[in-house]
């Protein structure tokens, strides 16, 4: 799981509205937020990556749960909890470091069985370089993703299981 | 706390405009106090706005905010920090402290 991530930095086509936000040497290019231009620092507090990567990862179909056995049974808490929110789901088993410039991503993930892992885990870290880095600006340096558990179909609902084959031939 | 209500404050006035201004843009969900709830600015009447704080002349602005998740963040830091410097001229601190989830959007809980 240590394949090289090309760095996709994704270039922002959003066109700057107005006319105001050209003054800001960062305005229209995807380049970090987070230096110092001279007129002022940006921080972004590590929850905002942490639910931008969460929400990524899950977007990813074969990604059944986030995080540990034991921080999905706190997320499980913590969601009735008033004032735990929603949020706290989407920042389960998602660890983040955040720099200046920069942003280290850990994951824990549970995946659907039948999903090839390595495939998946592909797929969730290109998400998630894609979604921080152009949501945030903040390079991502590593995206590690801890594969916890796997989710069989037939342990819920018989109904998940795939439909058997009926016959091959007529 | 030692200004009394009946003192005009002018740094009030520009303080509520950038208030104003911060919390206008679509992006913004709301103001924040930043991670210590020191973003802040005292103001007469024992009020208190989180959220912005002018310093003294020389110093940044700084504004923390909430903002809206699904678009780009930088794009929506520059049009503030745009919009902060439009009416007090200089550095513009920018904390994006969290950002609010459409409980639409995919990934609004685990299903």
């Amino acid at each position: 799981m240590t394949e090289a991530t090309p760095p996709t930095t994704t270039t922002s086509t959003a066109t700057t509205r107005g006319g105001g936000a050209a003054t800001g040497a960062t305005a229209g290019s995807p380049a970090r937020v987070a230096e110092d231009t001279g007129q002022g620092r940006t921080t972004i507090a590590a929850s905002v990556v942490q639910k931008i990567a969460g929400i990524a990862a899950r977007e990813i179909s074969g990604v059944y749960a986030m995080g540990g056995g034991v921080s999905r049974a706190f997320g499980a808490i913590r969601e009735r909890i008033p004032g735990g929110g929603t949020g706290a789901a989407n920042i389960a088993g998602v660890q983040v470091e955040v720099g200046e410039k920069q942003a280290a991503i850990d994951l824990d993930i549970v995946v659907e069985y039948g999903a090839s892992i390595r495939e998946l885990a592909r797929a969730v870290r290109r998400n998630v370089i894609t979604a921080v880095e152009s949501m945030t600006g903040l390079e991502v340096i590593e995206v590690n993703i801890a594969v916890n558990d796997i989710h069989l179909p037939e342990l819920d609902n018989p109904e998940d299981l795939p439909a058997p084959v009926v016959s091959r031939v007529e | 706390m030692t200004d009394t209500p009946a003192r005009p404050d002018p740094g009030a006035a520009l303080v509520e405009a950038l208030a104003a201004a911060v919390t206008a843009h679509p992006a913004v969900v709301r103001l924040d106090g930043g991670r210590f709830g020191a973003v802040a600015t005292h103001l007469p009447g024992r009020r208190r706005l989180v959220g912005v704080r002018v310093g003294e002349p020389g110093e940044p602005v700084e504004i923390a905010v909430v903002l809206r998740a699904g678009r780009p963040i930088p794009q929506a830091v520059a049009e503030l920090r745009a919009a902060v410097a439009a009416l007090r001229p200089g550095p513009v601190d920018v904390t994006v402290s969290d950002i609010a989830l459409d409980p639409a959007l995919p990934g609004g809980g685990p299903s």
